[in-house]
């Protein structure tokens, strides 16, 4: 009997509760809407920069100057190389330098060892 | 009891273009800059986080806080949003129910299970319920229940979702949706038969 009467009482609760779920307090759904549009504006500015965002070639690119400072290094670089391959007369060629170093051992271990102990003697 | 969810049904006295929209279609214009799409959204969906989220807490600036939350976290989502993959209103549900959860846990850092299931021992102390259901019967009784219980009872009874909906909102089966209104109705009609009795109406 109790609960027929509660289970009534409950099932007119609901109904009340239903009527008023459409109900938001005052400026809450301003600050929603507010929400919105900074998100949204936050959004379609930020979607541009992202997608164009620097990769890493270029962010060395303009690390480097740009297109101008670019080929300034290719060139250094490439004049470098060539130097290094084909040395011109007054510097000394850097192969032979490595190959004369190794003579230089070898004479000393079979010759010049016994010319200094012999001019000290 | 009707069984459609009321929140994307189109209603047919506006003439706007965007009310006969779904809010998946919706929330792609927002992500596109729409403006119109934002105020549809807000009109549908707002008031049913912010309902839940007060059922749910009993508290209205905590409710006012957590729906204006869910909503940003809508309007966030907005651009990665799979068409057809979820209803709009079943992830803002469970947002809302999630973000719920942190404001109670962040209250009272208790452990859950150890808060007594109302059918097993008395509804806390009689005067506090009947203070509480002074201001709202349904309220104070339904604040009596088990979080889980109160959740499925709001959804079914007052968002009047499906089963199926809820199952998919809390994560659980059907089944178990089902065992938990039952239950939760069972509590809420003891909690108000208790306090029938205590303001002196009898029992008939």
């Amino acid at each position: 009997m109790a609960m027929t009467e509660t289970d009534k009482d409950l099932e007119a609760l609901f109904a009340a509760a239903r009527d008023t779920r459409d109900d938001m307090p005052e400026g809450l759904a301003a600050r929603m809407m507010a929400d919105a549009d900074r998100i949204q504006q936050d959004q379609l500015t930020l979607v541009a920069p992202v997608r164009s965002r620097p990769g890493l070639w270029d962010q060395l690119q303009s690390l480097l100057g740009g297109w101008a400072g670019m080929g300034g290094l290719v060139a250094a670089s490439a004049a470098g190389v060539w130097i290094g391959l084909a040395p011109p007369e007054f510097l000394p060629d850097p192969a032979g330098l490595v190959f004369q170093q190794e003579e230089d051992l070898e004479l000393f271990q079979s010759f010049a060892f016994n010319d200094v102990t012999l001019e000290e003697g | 009891m009707k069984d459609l969810p009321v929140i994307s049904s189109a209603r047919p006295g506006d003439s706007a273009s965007v009310t006969g929209l779904s809010d998946d279609t919706l929330l792609v214009m927002f992500a596109r800059g729409d403006r119109q799409a934002a105020a549809e959204l807000t009109d549908r969906l707002g008031p049913r986080t912010y309902a839940v989220a007060l059922r749910v807490l009993g508290n209205r600036a905590e409710a006012e806080d957590v729906a204006q939350e869910a909503m940003i976290r809508l309007w966030r989502l907005s651009p990665d949003w799979q068409r057809g993959q979820a209803k709009v209103s079943t992830w803002l549900y469970r947002v809302t129910l999630n973000l719920c959860f942190d404001i109670k846990r962040r209250k009272k850092p208790l452990d859950i299970d150890a808060v007594p299931e109302p059918e097993d021992s008395a509804p806390g102390p009689a005067e506090r319920l009947q203070d509480a259901a002074r201001h709202d019967a349904l309220q104070g009784a339904l604040m009596q229940l088990p979080d889980r219980q109160r959740e499925a009872v709001v959804l079914r009874h007052i968002e009047e979702l499906s089963n199926p909906e809820i199952a998919g909102i809390l994560d659980i089966s059907v089944e178990a949706v089902e065992s938990l209104t039952a239950r939760g109705k069972r509590a809420l009609a003891k909690a108000l038969a208790d306090r029938r009795a205590e303001l002196g109406y009898g029992d008939d």
